[in-house]
């Protein structure tokens, strides 16, 4: 019954969104922010997967969305290459890359975990950076221009192809998401989540799950990355592998709406991007830095006011025989 | 003769310089309900976490089936049929209880059977009312019986109870001795069960383990152990005249005890 309601709640949401550009300018500044919102409520997703079903928290996805963005474009460089194409080969690096951290990271929890992908999406920022042949070095990388609209290309004369890419995108992710959560590798992930000794005595393997998890999340993530390439044509090095405009923004998407649900990062993404837009916009010309300051501030407010995240508040407020302590964690099932 | 179920040989553990388990050498038939008793940092939990592979030995070996476990990770371990309860609860506490025993049962069903297996062994210990109940919300005891269900669930053959009887009043006591022994009788689950209360473990096990500093000083029946010199001097502390001590809290239990079974 309240599963019912939840998908025709979900569904009624995406056709939402769907018409949405109908009634906007299609190379306005609001469709370019919707972008936005879809591409962090899928990113969010995908860190989510790991992030908040295991609770092994990354700081370094930014790693794999650079990876994408990076051997998409490069391949469209130098082979002329399709982004569809050029992507399956940033989902396979990144995967790979993930299945290379979990090595030496599968041990750790908590900050020592998130301090070691912190690092590892450094790193990638820094190899970025140096290997001036591959990449472009510092200067950045521009996608290459094909005039008109392609769909194999990906490029289009509006924004509205691609905000139709990353509304279809969010919601195959969110339906992976959903499918995980609620059958045997949610399961599991939750028991890793929760007493990882405990699950591996019952039978979990906890290394398998947590690395399937990981993998699945950083390919996703770099999927994405192509995905905003072929929205912005340029990045840098600084941006794509960076700590506050990626690796961190996706994990608050996902613990600002609430860590390991399903509607957490999409919640998430619909306040925080606008709200940064928001606070661009408001302090950007008068001084440079008080925009993210104030930014800043709110994001300190909200998770002070509800660590636990907007999901768990509704749930609380909505009360039920959930109690405040029930409100943490794995519940909150939307 | 076929062979025992579980055997270790000369099963060693240490911690620094303690050493938790020493040379121990036991074997353990197919649905043999084995006690294991021993005062306070005995060693009791360490040797759980050996067979279940919570932490490889020092040295010596576990065989479970006649095949070497010792070195496998634990869900191998698990999967083969060993599997134990947590002495100070490891439940996934967020989770509803039924959640719990239905991860268990996943290691050997797909998620709908598992849920049926989940629910049908809820019934049996007599959880079927808490199901959808989150594990936080429960009494000890309770808990303690969610981690017999769960570990049920992954279908052992030889399960180790740690002291799942800890806390619980004489009738409840009563329905756990109940349970165990008709898990055995139409299962024929073993069990090894670490308790502290003397009366229902001499009540319920056929064969009585005694550990002390790690050492293996007395194995046989339980009124042979019960008038034993040397138990009684180690851990009766002289004349078998109180036997009704009180679960203990056992943090003491060596250092990896304690270690190793933190949530």
């Amino acid at each position: 019954m309240a599963r019912r309601g939840t998908l025709a709640a979900y569904g009624g949401l995406a056709i939402l969104f769907a018409l949405l550009p109908l009634v906007l300018d299609p190379r306005g500044y609001e469709m370019r922010v919707l972008c936005l919102v879809l591409l962090f409520a899928a990113l969010g997703q995908a860190w989510n997967l790991v992030g908040g079903l295991a609770n092994q928290i990354s700081l370094g996805h930014a790693a794999y969305f650079g990876i994408g963005a990076y051997a998409s474009t490069i391949l469209q460089q130098v082979a002329g290459l399709s982004p569809w194409i050029g992507t399956l080969a940033g989902m396979a690096l990144a995967a790979l890359l993930a299945l290379l951290l979990s090595v030496p990271t599968f041990r750790l929890k908590g900050h020592y975990f998130a301090l070691a992908t912190l690092a590892a999406g450094e790193a990638m920022r820094v190899i970025a950076n140096s290997w001036s042949d591959l990449t472009g070095g510092p200067v950045g990388i521009s996608v290459p221009f094909n005039p008109g609209s392609s769909v194999w290309m990906m490029q289009f004369q509006t924004v509205r192809p691609n905000y139709y890419i990353f509304l279809v995108t969010l919601i195959l992710v969110t339906a992976l998401f959903w499918r995980i959560k609620t059958g045997a590798m949610g399961y599991r992930l939750r028991a890793i989540k929760e007493n990882e000794q405990a699950a591996e005595v019952i039978g979990v393997d906890t290394y398998r799950v947590k690395l399937v998890a990981s993998l699945l999340s950083a390919a996703i993530t770099a999927f994405l990355g192509t995905l905003y390439a072929q929205f912005q044509f340029f990045f840098d090095p600084d941006t794509i592998f960076g700590l506050a405009a990626f690796s961190v923004k996706m994990a608050l998407v996902a613990i600002l709406g609430g860590v390991g649900t399903v509607a957490g990062p999409l919640i998430g993404a619909a306040f925080i991007i606008p709200m940064e837009e928001l606070a661009n916009s408001y302090f950007g010309n008068s001084a440079a830095g008080l925009s993210q300051f104030a930014y800043g501030i709110v994001l300190v407010a909200v998770i002070l006011v509800n660590p636990y995240g907007i999901v768990a508040l509704f749930a609380r407020l909505r009360g039920g025989r959930r109690r405040d302590r029930a409100s943490r964690g794995g519940e909150a099932r939307p | 003769m076929t062979a025992p179920l579980l055997e270790t040989r000369n099963l060693t553990r240490r911690f620094g310089g303690l050493v938790a388990v020493n040379g121990v050498s036991l074997s353990v038939s197919a649905g043999e309900i084995v006690g294991l008793i021993g005062p306070n940092g005995a060693g009791k939990t360490t040797f759980f976490n050996l067979l279940v592979g919570l932490f490889p030995p020092s040295s010596g070996e576990v065989l479970f089936e006649g095949a070497r476990i010792s070195g496998r990770r634990p869900h191998v371990i698990a999967r083969a049929g060993l599997t134990k309860t947590f002495q100070n609860v490891a439940l996934f506490m967020e989770s509803s209880v039924l959640d719990n025993v239905v991860t268990g049962a996943l290691l050997h069903s797909d998620l709908g059977a598992a849920r049926a297996q989940a629910r049908a062994t809820l019934e049996r210990v007599g959880l079927a009312a808490v199901a959808e109940v989150r594990a936080g919300e429960l009494s000890f005891p309770e808990r303690a019986r969610v981690e017999v269900a769960r570990a049920l669930c992954t279908r052992p053959k030889l399960l180790l109870l740690d002291e799942v009887m800890a806390a619980l009043t004489p009738p409840e006591m009563e329905e756990i001795i109940a349970l165990v022994r008709s898990l055995r009788d139409e299962e024929g689950i073993g069990f090894i069960v670490v308790e502290h209360h003397m009366k229902a473990v001499m009540k319920l096990c056929e064969r009585i383990v005694v550990l002390n500093f790690g050492e293996m000083i007395g194995d046989g029946r339980p009124e042979a152990i019960a008038n034993d010199d040397r138990v009684i001097e180690a851990y009766l502390g002289g004349g078998f005249r109180r036997p009704d001590r009180a679960g203990g809290s056992d943090d003491a239990d060596g250092a990896g005890g304690a270690k190793g079974a933190r949530a």
